[in-house]
């Protein structure tokens, strides 16, 4: 049950120093995290950014630049067709009305220029049709003069009118264009209609190499010219262009996603060309997923490094700490060790101490048998006994306050830090242990106390074995008769006590291993070495100090400082 | 009647040296107290002690100084002591230094008139032995001396005794 116990003791405290070590993990993790790899996720967002810019800017010039070229050759590609139209109604040569086998002359004569031609009308000034040719053999309408393209050629302000894309009779797209002449007093107009397949193709095959789709919209925003896959012939455009700009950059919202387009006006007819690319925005991670793949392989390779570095130096820590509390163990037993020793150099003085109050007790209780024994014949009153009670009774005080005193010392006890003033601590060990000790081995004891002492916080009993330590050295040290000076006083933030000895002295030699462990001049098994160093580590441990000054044959001092504020 | 043993006793626990002193007057001892050496060593001058007891710890002149001082000065006295410390190096040192016994504090009081005893006698052995050589000493000073020359020598023995 109580194994039980202790074992769940030693599993809670495992479990936290645990915890305190991953926590420990953790915070070196985030700290080399932000120290390496935080400028490094920085600067990747940064150039990937700066990349990204650069690409989309590149990709604007691609795409505008398509959109002008494009633009230009439909451009060119309109106007020629036009001139063809107008050469052939301007060639003098031209009959009106020319009969059909003509008017197919006429068609294959613009054939030869572009096969986009399908047919071509002619027709008077009342618009009805005056010669055809072309593969619609019956028409519906005759007469054309209510027709847009027909009253605009008529007023004369244009020379010639291209329309939008229509789906004609064969529900195939088409567009037409018209020219005029005036003849003497006659007005003709030379209708050719065009299939838009071969800008449709070039288009296409455009669109096949590159990562663009283009497409052609009039400006009311319908599609003229559209891959199938892409859009609807003639439906309505997501796009909205600028009609100020002739070529220019916008933006359409196609199922909300925004999507960067270039534009160019055509100047022959109100068309725009629209070039978008084919993947949009998604370049962004498209092009640059290689470099993200990298980065991230990098940072992954950092971060693992950073885990294993942060568990390199939490385990030296771990270790670290695990010798310092063993250290710690070991000098809390040395530290008792040498105050068991200590006190067993005392134990002689001690035994004195102890045997005198009990040769009294001896002595006094054979003398009171001998008093009350007749052979004696003393027939002693009870006063004259009761005197001899009461030495026994003192004596077995005496033994009993020796005892108390060496115990209380000696108790493995925790600290207890507490407010006094160093005289007192001293007297009170000189008094208990040293005073007749002195006296009946010829040593002198001066106290020269200041009286102005600060008090200082610190453990007594600790301060007691520093104190014991040094009073056995001096008084080993002393050939009797001799006198130990204790000297109290204030130093700065420092009091200090000071234990002057008229005894035989520390060589150079020996002065600088005094304070090591198991160092001693003493005879074997008199000394163990520890007193010295053990009392340095409690006088260091309270933040203090020891001073030795020693003059061969003459005496030492020791002067130990304590801080009078101990934190 | 026995003649009274004379005692020296040495203590400075002066409630020791009372009862002790007093349990051995009941004993036939006659008893002198001194607490301390100096005191000890100027009454063995006026008195002539057959044994002492004398504490090895004292403030002043310590046992030791005063056994040396007390077998310098009296030919036949034992000296016994008595200490609260008990170790053998401080018993072979008195050993050494004449005493006849060395009794640890607290002791047995049986004990102490035994060892009391024993060195008395030891004492009358050593004081017959040399009263025996004295007389010796004397016949033969005595042949063919002139009786001025006798008493001489005779003092000087004395003076050795002392």
């Amino acid at each position: 049950m109580d194994d039980n116990k202790k074992s769940d003791i030693v599993n809670k405290d495992t479990l936290q120093t645990e915890r305190y070590y991953k926590g420990l993990q953790i915070k070196h993790i985030i700290r080399l995290s932000v120290t390496y790899l935080l400028p490094m996720i920085i600067l990747i967002i940064y150039f990937q950014l700066q990349y990204t810019e650069l690409i989309q800017e590149s990709d604007s010039l691609h795409i505008k630049s398509i959109a002008e070229n494009k633009s230009n050759m439909l451009d060119l590609f309109m106007n020629e067709r036009v001139v063809n139209l107008i050469n052939l109604i301007d060639d003098p040569k031209f009959k009106f009305p020319p009969d059909s086998a003509l008017m197919i002359e006429y068609l294959e004569r613009l054939r030869k220029d572009s096969d986009a031609f399908t047919d071509i009308d002619l027709f008077d000034f009342e618009g009805n049709r005056i010669a055809y040719a072309g593969p619609i053999e019956k028409f519906e309408i005759t007469n054309y003069s209510a027709e847009k393209w027909f009253i605009k050629l008529k007023e004369g302000s244009e020379r010639f009118i291209i329309t939008d894309i229509y789906l004609g009779y064969r529900m195939q797209p088409h567009f037409t264009i018209a020219v005029n002449r005036n003849v003497g007093e006659n007005f003709y107009v030379l209708r050719a209609t065009l299939e838009p397949t071969k800008i449709y193709n070039f288009l296409i095959s455009y669109e096949k190499t590159s990562d663009t789709y283009i497409s052609i919209i009039n400006s009311d925003g319908y599609y003229q010219l559209v891959n199938p896959s892409f859009g609807q012939l003639l439906a309505l455009s997501p796009y909205n262009v600028n009609s100020d700009e002739k070529l220019g950059l916008s933006y359409s919202y196609i199922n909300n996603k925004k999507q960067k387009f270039a534009y160019c006006w055509l100047s022959a007819v109100d068309w725009i060309v629209i070039v978008q690319k084919a993947n949009g925005t998604d370049s962004f991670w498209h092009i640059n997923s290689l470099t993200i793949v990298f980065s991230l392989i990098l940072l992954i390779i950092m971060f693992i490094v950073i885990v294993l570095r942060s568990k390199q130096i939490v385990e030296s820590q771990r270790q670290k700490d695990e010798a310092e509390e063993e250290k710690a163990i070991v000098e809390l037993q040395l530290e008792h060790a040498s105050k068991l020793a200590s006190v067993g150099e005392l134990a002689a003085g001690i035994a004195h101490e102890i045997n005198n109050p009990l040769a009294i007790v001896a002595s006094e209780v054979g003398l009171i048998k001998d008093l009350i024994d007749p052979q004696f014949n003393q027939q002693p009153d009870i006063k004259d006994i009761i005197p001899h009670l009461d030495n026994i009774h003192d004596a077995a005080f005496r033994c009993r306050d020796i005892t108390r005193k060496l115990l209380s010392f000696v108790r493995h006890s925790d600290v207890q830090l507490k407010e006094y003033n160093l005289n007192d601590i001293i007297d009170d060990l000189v008094d208990s242990f040293f005073e007749r000790e002195f006296t009946v081995s010829n040593i002198r004891i001066i106290k020269n106390y200041a009286n102005d002492l600060p008090k200082i916080t610190t453990d007594a009993n600790q301060i007691k074995q520093v104190l014991l330590n040094l009073l056995n050295n001096a008084k080993d040290a002393i050939t009797p008769p001799g006198t130990i000076t204790i000297t109290t006083g204030k130093k700065g933030d420092y009091v200090f006590f000071a234990i002057k000895d008229t005894g035989c002295g520390i060589t150079k030699d020996q002065i600088d291993k005094i304070f090591l462990p198991f160092y001693t001049t003493k005879e074997v098994g008199k000394g163990t070495g520890l007193g010295l160093s053990v009392s340095y580590g409690i006088v260091r441990n309270f933040g203090g100090d020891i001073e030795v000054e020693s003059i061969p044959g003459k005496g030492s001092t020791f002067r130990v400082y304590l801080p009078i504020k101990l934190f | 009647m026995e003649r009274k043993i004379k005692l020296l006793i040495v203590d400075d626990e002066e409630k020791f040296l009372d009862s002790i002193a007093r349990r051995l007057e009941m004993r036939e001892f006659e008893v002198t107290k001194a607490t301390n050496g100096t005191d000890a060593i100027n009454y063995a001058k006026n008195m002539k002690f057959d044994l002492a007891l004398l504490d090895l710890k004292m403030p002043g002149m310590d046992g030791k100084e005063v056994l040396e001082i007390l077998k310098r000065e009296h030919k036949f006295i034992e000296v016994i002591m008595l200490t609260g410390h008990g170790s053998l190096e401080s018993a072979v040192e008195c050993t050494k230094l004449g005493a006849y016994g060395y009794l640890p504090k607290p002791y047995e009081f049986e004990k102490l008139i035994e060892v009391l005893k024993d060195a008395y006698e030891a004492r009358l052995k050593k004081k017959f032995e040399a009263d025996q050589l004295r007389l010796e000493k004397l016949s033969q000073l005595a042949l063919g001396r002139s009786p001025i020359d006798i008493l001489r020598e005779m003092r000087k023995l004395d003076d050795e005794d002392q």
